[in-house]
């Protein structure tokens, strides 16, 4: 299989969020233009921004505010994710009808492999051109497209020219091409990896494959021993099939709440929520969890988590809250409101209807409690999160009005899932 | 010529195996519009704004682009 010549394609949709707003209004081409979060939600940071706005050196991720201070006029679109999600989903399936191997890398990005399709539709740059020239007559969108024999040369491909362009990488060229790049264009290799590279003064991605293997082993352990293998043109590894789902390794909600959480019956009613999410996602996947971690960001910023692992796996929501209120109370004073809290579950194990029972609690309590919590689930999936709520949730709509479960988007995954 | 994206009613036949063809499309004031034949249709991005199925339907002598996005429908209209 490693010796099959292989092509494949990384699809990029440019400034996705802003391009689809852009899509969607042109006028909004015409000026400086970012897409950013509800900033009465507190939500308030740039998600996108168009390329009238990019030569005020707004950056993704930085607040409304300060963009507006580089940029008086910019015009903010408010981030309309069901539209986002919409859009990205009908452009995957035109990269579906080439092959059934796509791999997601966000919602904007996504890996074709494409070398068994190539008598049908013809080589790598065909099909780039095509699949590049309908998202463009169909969805009125532009995107960047790298095709090179693996996937690290093609991400680097499509990142290497933007946007509305076709960049191709083949076995014959990527010393030429790629080896004049920074580093750290090279996929995994992030801020700090650059940093202590550049202390090896290696600079870019010809200094790292000409290094020696056994320097950067024993420098950067295993990581370096991959990029390098990276930088050498060497990386194998499968798009994954459309129908392959990676097992998770933690499940979890975290909430920027709309006002400060200042006391610990506010936070209860906002973990109440984000434990039940929790256990409601565990319990659909069949899953169980040994370590409760609570996620807790104050108003200065600063972030910190704090975890317990209990002996019997665990998905319900009591027991997650019960865990977690215990958490908060041991690691947090409420000198600094708390501005996001969020609650996650790892250690996961298969649910299995045999295993080992406490001596020491009730056991049929809790297997009642258990059923009660799938009933509700029921009743909230026939109709409507908001039918059936704890009596809690009355005392601040505020803190209690959010579905984290039925709001819940999956990021981008690791590029390597799962341990070197 | 400027176009104008204008959402519109249209009264559509679903025919069993759940394909949608426009008939007539009602204005704003009310007025009906009979869609005399629909000269082609295929997935399109619009030129105002917004993509779907495009329907080039030609109602009476002229020849317009009636949009389907995601769940109604829009037309390149030559008046705001």
């Amino acid at each position: 299989m490693e010796n099959k010549s292989r092509t494949i394609l990384h699809i990029d949709i440019n400034h996705c969020y802003a391009q689809i707003e852009e899509m969607l209004c042109p006028p909004l081409r015409e000026v400086p233009m970012a897409v950013g979060g509800d900033e009465s939600q507190r939500h308030g940071i740039i998600l996108a921004k168009n390329i009238k706005a990019k030569p005020y050196g707004i950056l993704t991720g930085e607040p409304i505010r300060s963009a507006l201070k580089k940029c008086p006029e910019l015009q903010i679109v408010q981030a309309n994710m069901q539209n986002y999600l919409y859009y990205t989903s009908k452009i995957k399936e035109i990269y579906h009808e080439y092959t059934d191997r796509v791999e997601d890398f966000g919602l904007d990005e996504a890996w074709l492999d494409v070398s068994d399709s190539l008598n049908v539709f013809g080589d790598g740059l065909t099909i780039a051109q095509e699949i590049q020239r309908r998202v463009l007559h169909e969805y009125g969108l532009t995107v960047s497209i790298g095709v090179s024999f693996n996937k690290v040369f093609a991400k680097l491909g499509s990142d290497y020219k933007k946007p509305n362009a076709i960049t191709e990488i083949t076995k014959d060229n990527f010393q030429d091409f790629a080896w004049s790049m920074p580093v750290d264009d090279l996929l995994m290799v992030g801020r700090s990896t650059a940093k202590k590279l550049a202390l090896m003064n290696i600079k870019t991605i010809g200094d790292l494959a000409n290094s020696s293997v056994t320097t950067l082993k024993n420098k950067l352990g295993k990581m370096g021993v991959l990029i390098w293998s990276y930088a050498n043109g060497m990386e194998t590894s499968e798009v994954t099939l459309e129908t392959f789902e990676l097992p998770p390794k933690s499940i979890g909600n975290s909430w920027t709440t709309p006002k400060d959480i200042t006391n610990t019956s506010e936070a209860k009613i906002v973990l109440e929520r984000l434990s039940n999410s929790v256990a409601c996602r565990l319990r659909e996947k069949q899953l169980m969890g040994k370590v409760i971690t609570l996620s807790v960001r104050d108003t200065n910023l600063h972030r910190f988590t704090h975890q317990r692992k209990v002996e019997v796996a665990l998905d319900t929501c009591n027991e997650i809250l019960s865990i977690i209120m215990e958490l908060l109370g041991e690691s947090y004073d409420f000198v600094l409101p708390i501005r996001s809290i969020g609650v996650h579950v790892s250690g996961l194990v298969k649910t299995n209807t045999h295993y080992q029972l406490s001596l020491f609690e009730d056991t049929i309590a809790k297997a009642k409690s258990r059923k009660v919590e799938i009933v509700l689930e029921d009743i909230r999936q026939k109709y409507g999160f908001y039918s059936v709520s704890q009596a809690s949730a009355l005392v601040d709509k505020n803190l209690s009005h959010v579905d984290p479960k039925g709001s819940h988007t999956t990021h981008p995954v690791g590029f390597l899932k799962g341990s070197l | 010529m400027k176009f104008f994206k204008k959402y519109i009613k249209v009264i559509t036949v679903c025919d069993e195996y759940g394909s949608l063809t426009p008939v007539y499309i009602i204005w704003h004031n009310g007025e009906k519009y009979k869609i005399d034949r629909i000269l082609e249709v295929r997935k399109a991005a619009s030129k105002v704004g917004g993509c779907g199925i495009l329907y080039r339907c030609r109602i009476g002598k002229n020849e317009r682009n009636l949009f389907y996005e995601i769940n109604r429908w829009f037309i390149e209209s030559t008046t705001p």
